[in-house]
């Protein structure tokens, strides 16, 4: 069952990230930092402010979506238009991720804050005979239903047609008449957003810390890597895996191994099969 | 003045780490995120023979950097495979690997707890005892890494590890081994690490693993980074930085940890910005 939990938390990191590699074709370290951001944006929102809890998680979504779409206007367009290389795009955005974090640490407390409102004991249910709890249930829901939404909106929608054009080639389609600044902007809303909401879920869970979202990102690559980078489906599938794995690895040695074997993990898929499962 | 010394000390050993990262990334165009575990090798080397087996100083700096040659040819094997963002994704996935092993050996590492009173060097039968005796021998390490370094990269060595990073192929073609070149530098850049790593645990005489950790690895390159790639003297530039920012946010009266992250905030947006504006740092030559 942690397994689960842990692969639907992967899946909601990696999806937003391995959409935004598929447009960029960069690592977008600060996806990292969106992470944490929901989650504080929704302690702000609800636990400080009282706000209740459903529009808190519905703003603190959006807010991070528009934050994402922020740093495209501000960096990565402006990158994108010089012509700069990947790497480059990938020192930026770490810069981004350092400048947040460490605003968000200021603001908040470096210490570990917990969101609640979910009643003081964790309503609990049984499935095949494993405890969970009530959020560990919306977490795998949301796992699912996001994986689901994205999937039908790349494929039935005009605006999915587009984000497979620039996909392909970001210079075909706009010669071809896409705007692809503006649809790139938006997909940096989507991921971003959906980052968000897996902070806010491993918020209700097991707590924030400003510095979690750089671990909690690199696993969100690994996720995407594996499971072969720029394919939504691909994305949840290593997700899956990786959660898979870091658990015998907890079960085989001990929980501070859990890190090093998900990275054994990449590391191993790199060298055997660097287009991962579903890669092309 | 103890305080100034305190300050040349510490700008000696970032100098040896930015210097030597500056070979890989700088130089041959390599994103390596890994460095720290190098730098955490050489400082736990030097921390268990002093406290445990009371070997001499020189003695550890040695080992640490045997054993980082053997552990950098093993990672270095790996990563040659990789270029540019994959390379430093991958490295990344080694510094958390190295962290790891130094977390959980507990029986050699004492794990998170760390390791205390590890004695100051010796060398040649003689006690650094004082803040000035270790700068001696830390600006020593210093000078020597200055002149390997620029010595690398003047000579034909040195050039051939420019042209990889400006085109691979193309040296390929003319019949180079690219990978034993960028092996070959990967090592030699770790190995000085390793050396700056023994510094540090001797000066301080307290390591955790953290010395390794995946933040103290990517400080090193966004260090790197913004004094500027490829230039000898951008990593002097970008030690100065690091080591003046602090000192100047202390006169502002903040707590520690607010300043900390006032720092980290800083750094971030200079980079940002400096990507933005002039990816290849103030006074670099490379630009990625």
């Amino acid at each position: 069952m942690d397994t689960i939990i842990a692969g639907a938390i992967y899946t909601l990191i990696a999806l937003g990230f391995n959409l935004i590699y598929w447009v960029t074709k960069f690592f977008n370290i600060a996806h990292g930092v969106f992470i944490v951001l929901g989650g504080y944006t929704v302690f702000l929102l609800h636990n400080t402010l009282g706000l209740g809890l459903l529009p808190g998680v519905a703003a603190g979504v959006l807010l991070v979506g528009v934050a994402g779409m922020l740093a495209d206007r501000a960096v990565f367009s402006i990158l994108r238009r010089k012509r700069a290389s990947s790497v480059i795009m990938l020192v930026a955005s770490l810069g981004i991720l350092w400048a947040l974090q460490a605003l968000i640490a200021l603001v908040f407390g470096t210490g570990f804050q917990r969101l609640s409102g979910m009643g003081e004991i964790p309503e609990t249910y049984e499935i095949f005979g494993a405890v969970v709890t009530e959020i560990q249930v919306a977490i795998m829901a949301a796992g699912i239903s996001v994986t689901a939404l994205l999937a039908l909106v790349i494929n039935k929608t005009r605006f999915g047609r587009a984000v497979k054009a620039i996909g392909d080639d970001e210079e075909v389609a706009r010669i071809i008449g896409i705007d692809t600044d503006r649809i790139i902007g938006y997909v940096f809303f989507i991921g971003s957003a959906i980052a968000g909401l897996g902070g806010i879920l491993i918020g209700f869970d097991v707590g924030l810390l400003p510095a979690m979202g750089m671990m909690l990102l690199l696993k969100g690559i690994t996720a995407s890597i594996i499971g072969g980078a720029g394919n939504i489906y691909g994305g949840a599938l290593g997700a899956y895996l990786l959660g898979l794995v870091e658990n015998i690895g907890v079960v085989a040695f001990s929980g501070g191994w859990r890190d090093a074997s998900a990275f054994g993990l990449l590391i191993i898929f790199l060298l055997f099969r660097p287009r991962g499962i579903l890669g092309t | 003045m103890d305080y100034l010394i305190h300050i040349a000390v510490y700008f000696t050993i970032f100098s040896i780490t930015g210097m030597s990262l500056n070979l890989i990334v700088g130089y041959t165009g390599l994103f390596s995120i890994t460095h720290a575990s190098f730098y955490g090798i050489g400082a736990y080397t030097t921390a268990l023979l002093l406290t445990r087996l009371g070997a001499g100083f020189m003695m550890s700096v040695a080992l640490g950097v045997l054993i980082t040659f053997a552990a950098a040819l093993l990672v270095g094997m790996v990563l040659s495979r990789f270029s540019d963002d994959y390379f430093a994704i991958v490295s990344l996935g080694f510094s958390t690997i190295v962290f790891a092993v130094l977390l959980n050996w507990q029986g050699l590492t004492r794990g998170g707890q760390g390791i205390f009173g590890v004695p100051r060097a010796s060398v040649f039968g003689y006690r650094l005892v004082s803040n000035a005796d270790f700068l001696m021998l830390s600006t020593a390490f210093f000078v020597v890494t200055f002149f390997i370094c620029r010595f690398i990269v003047n000579s034909s060595f040195g050039r051939v590890l420019k042209a990889i990073r400006e085109d691979e192929a193309a040296v390929r073609i003319f019949g180079y081994n690219t990978v034993y070149y960028k092996l070959a530098i990967f090592v030699t850049g770790s190995m000085m690490a390793a050396a700056a790593g023994s510094l540090y645990a001797s000066y301080i005489g307290y390591i955790d693993p953290s010395v390794s950790g995946v933040n103290e690895s990517i400080f090193m390159f966004v260090i790197i980074i913004l004094g500027g790639l490829g230039n000898l003297y951008g990593p002097l530039l970008g030690a100065v930085f690091l080591i003046l920012l602090p000192e100047g946010l202390r006169y502002l009266g903040l707590p520690v940890i607010v300043s900390a992250k006032i720092q980290e905030f800083i750094y971030g947006m200079v980079l940002t910005a400096l990507m933005l504006c002039r990816p290849q740092g103030l006074v670099g030559e490379y630009k990625p």
